[in-house]
């Protein structure tokens, strides 16, 4: 049964590797138009969405994991530390390989360090970024120096984990939120459903919730693909700080679109409202009420699907913000190319983390046996319903002395009110025209006489001064007021060149008047 | 002080000399007259209900531009003018996601793109104290340049001195909070395709109020993890002395792994 399943899948995986890389091969010979739909219109799309968005939240699992056990000394939750670390080690690389593809100067990818802005969001978030994955290296690292034997770095890096943690922390902490941070200065571009000044405090929240549910996934995932022990009990310890994060991220949610008299953005049921509902709906209050049910959340089917339903309620919100809820998102709809680096990304991912299992200590092995005991004398769950009780007292408490404060109305006021008591266009416009001098054409061999051309007897009135008559095509405009006049002659003119256009005895008299135009 | 210009949609006939102009000054290849800002297009003549609109870039005073890059390629100069450093350019786009009036512009087609946007001549003409190409060949008077402080005066002058032909309005001075280029108009300008902002609201300050928390985030996080991490584990310590797994002086001296 699993044999030809597995091969199957490498089949989808080879096929996915070889899309990608033709995409590789048109970004990087053609360019970003050639490779994207982006455009000036819509400069950033999947690549930053989903690929960067989408991939530094769900491996956020990284640091809450490590926070857990080397911080807050939750011993018990170790043996799922190192595949959340080595989940989000992948996540990283890829983020930066995702990087790559999406810069229009990929090789420049070092000038942040180097040449510094400390007021843009960007710069934080690629100095943060770089750290990160430096820590997160750091801490990925005692698996490959186990697996070689290597005595002396290993007792290094024992040494300084702990404030390698809190550095990660730090770190994860300041550019999950400064991705929404990103969307700050853009108060007017992006949809009122999910702009916010504190767009910076909900991406840390759902990518906290985001990363544990994806913990959740993985350990599920690894359970069926390496026939590894599946860490229910954990599991559902983790499902419980879920329940709370969703609650509080909800509540506050909704509260700050009433805050800034956006509510009503929610029951227009336009394509906004609806996108809304899938984010809000199915990937918060139904994961959050599923988890709070005992018996949902300590059967496997019901913790799986449900953390699933967060993950993916995170990818909608995080694309709603990037993609869906931008300004002209009408004009954009990810090119296959982009969605080819996009799934081979993704795919690889999946393969080095199963290459990874495979030869590292990814997984401890005796958890199979000693594990099972641990797990028996951990002790009360630390969650018990009393405290996710007193945690939504708490939420609710805070959420009405926050909603009696002052309401700052965020939304721009309307153009009209401002412009209401001003009179408009009382009398025509009279434009000041100022017009060239007149210059004389030279004088040809046998020319009847000097030519003088007076802008002033071809502008009719100030009214029609309809330059772009002439001015388009026939006689470019002349930035330093010299006339091109050498190849002016009176056959070109016949055949409706020049002042031939015009003058051809029906839009003006005909250039067969000499006296006209030729002075004696 | 610094420049701008200010351009009076009721003067302005339409003939795309600054168009031109720009094109020339600036070696960008000719390309049809379009009403929209490109890559090769600094400065454009939208036609509106019969109204001529010059678009190109506002150079605000505080620009979201400079604000967002992370290298510092883009730059507001002293005289006024935002300029473009393309040897600094990574290519993240940012400005041109940012940018509240759309007009920085990206080379999509080629290999190395750049950003393209007006820098109102700075290097050909205004930093050697000369105006701009295209205010300097403007039939109309319409588009001239000056000290901003001046133009505005300029223009309120205008508007007084013309009751009821204009709308009383100039576009750009608390737009963005503030913009080197400024406009008059006889028509409200959101009809216009302008867009309406909160007075003196200069975006960069949105992103400010957050970055300028991050010193101490990092500081009061630090040390309170710290700080966590040390009671749990003294207390994990001290119920190991309770317990009789370890001495008082081993607690004294065991340090955590």
């Amino acid at each position: 049964m699993q044999k030809p399943n597995l091969s199957f899948w490498k089949v989808v995986a080879g096929m996915v590797f070889v899309g990608g890389a033709y995409a590789t091969v048109v970004r990087f010979a053609q360019g970003l138009g050639a490779a994207t739909n982006l455009s000036d219109q819509f400069p950033w799309g999947i690549w930053i969405g989903f690929d960067v968005l989408v991939g530094v939240g769900l491996a956020a699992g990284g640091f809450v994991i490590a926070a857990t056990v080397h911080i807050f000394n939750l011993e018990k939750y170790k043996p799922i530390s190192r595949p959340a670390i080595l989940t989000a080690f992948l996540g990283y690389v890829l983020v930066v390989v995702a990087i790559l593809f999406d810069l229009g100067r990929p090789y420049r990818i070092w000038h942040p360090l180097i040449m510094w802005n400390p007021h843009s969001v960007m710069f934080e978030v690629a100095w943060c970024v770089t750290l990160y994955t430096i820590v997160l290296a750091l801490e990925f690292s005692p698996m490959v120096l186990e697996r070689f034997g290597l005595k002396a770095p290993l007792r290094i890096i024992r040494s300084i984990y702990l404030p390698v943690v809190i550095l990660g922390v730090l770190l994860s902490t300041l550019h999950q939120s400064s991705l929404g941070t990103l969307y700050v200065i853009v108060p007017d571009k992006l949809y009122g459903l999910w702009y916010s000044p504190f767009l910076p405090l909900f991406f840390f929240i759902t990518a906290i919730t985001a990363g544990i549910a994806m913990t959740i996934v993985e350990s599920f995932l690894s359970a069926r693909a390496f026939g590894k022990r599946l860490e229910k009990e954990l599991l559902t310890g983790l499902a419980r700080v879920i329940v709370v994060l969703l609650a509080v991220y909800f509540v506050f949610r909704v509260q700050d679109l009433f805050r800034h008299g956006q509510a009503e953005l929610m029951f227009r049921f336009n394509q906004e409202s609806v996108l809304f509902w899938g984010e809000i709906g199915l990937g918060v209050l139904l994961p959050m009420c599923l988890l709070y049910v005992e018996r949902i959340r300590t059967r496997e089917s019901g913790l799986f699907f449900s953390a699933l339903l967060v993950v993916i309620g995170f990818i909608v919100n995080r694309l709603n913000v990037s993609i869906t809820g931008m300004l002209h998102s009408e004009t954009y709809f990810p090119k296959w190319t982009e969605i080819a680096v996009t799934l081979a990304l993704v795919v690889l991912g999946f393969t080095i983390f199963g290459l990874a299992v495979k030869h590292f200590h990814v997984f401890p092995p005796e958890e199979t046996a000693s594990g099972k005991a641990a797990l028996q004398d951990a002790g009360p769950p630390i969650f018990t319903r009393n405290i996710v009780l007193a945690a939504w007292a708490v939420v609710i408490l805070g959420v009405i002395t926050f909603g009696l404060s002052k309401n700052g109305r965020y939304k721009l006021d309307s153009m009209s009110n401002a412009i209401a008591a001003t009179p408009l266009r009382a009398e025509p416009v009279e434009p000041e025209l100022v017009l060239p001098e007149a210059f004389d054409y030279p004088v040809g061999e046998d020319s009847p006489g000097p030519v003088t051309f007076s802008h002033e007897s071809h502008v009719l009135s100030q009214d029609e001064a309809a330059c772009s008559v002439c001015h388009f095509g026939t006689f470019d405009i002349l930035k330093d007021g010299v006339p091109d006049t050498e190849s002016v002659t009176m056959d070109e003119m016949y055949e409706g060149g020049s002042c031939g256009k015009c003058h051809n005895d029906t839009d003006a008299f005909a250039v067969e008047e000499c006296e006209a135009c030729h002075q004696e | 002080m610094s420049v701008g210009i200010l351009t009076d949609l009721t003067r302005c006939i339409g003939c795309e000399a600054c168009v031109s102009a720009c094109r020339e000054i600036n070696n960008l290849p000719a390309s049809k007259p379009g009403s929209q800002l490109t890559s090769t297009t600094w400065t454009a003549i939208d036609r509106k209900g019969g109204i001529n609109i010059r678009r190109q870039c506002m150079h605000c005073l505080d620009p979201t531009c400079v604000s967002v890059c992370p290298v510092g390629a883009l730059e507001k100069t002293e005289q006024g003018p935002v300029i473009y450093h393309e040897d600094r350019c990574m290519g993240c786009r940012y400005c041109i996601m940012a940018c509240p009036f759309e007009v920085p512009k990206y080379e999509w087609d080629s290999v190395l793109p750049k950003v393209q946007k007006c820098i109102m001549c700075y290097d050909n003409r205004v930093r050697k104290g000369e105006q701009p190409a295209c205010t300097s060949v403007c039939p109309a008077g319409a588009t001239i340049f000056g000290e901003r402080d001046e133009l505005l005066d300029v223009a309120k002058h205008r508007i007084q001195e013309n009751p009821g032909l204009y709308f009383d309005h100039i576009y750009g001075i608390h737009e963005a909070g503030g913009t080197s280029v400024l406009y008059l108009s006889d028509v409200p300008f959101e009809e216009l395709g302008f867009k309406y902002m909160q007075a003196d609201l200069a975006y960069p300050k949105l992103t400010w109020n957050v970055l300028s928390h991050i010193p101490n985030i990092v500081s009061v996080g630090g040390v309170t993890m710290f700080g966590i991490w040390w009671i749990i584990n003294r207390r994990i310590t001290l119920d190991k002395v309770r317990s009789g797994e370890l001495t008082e002086e081993e607690a004294l001296g065991a340090e955590p792994d």
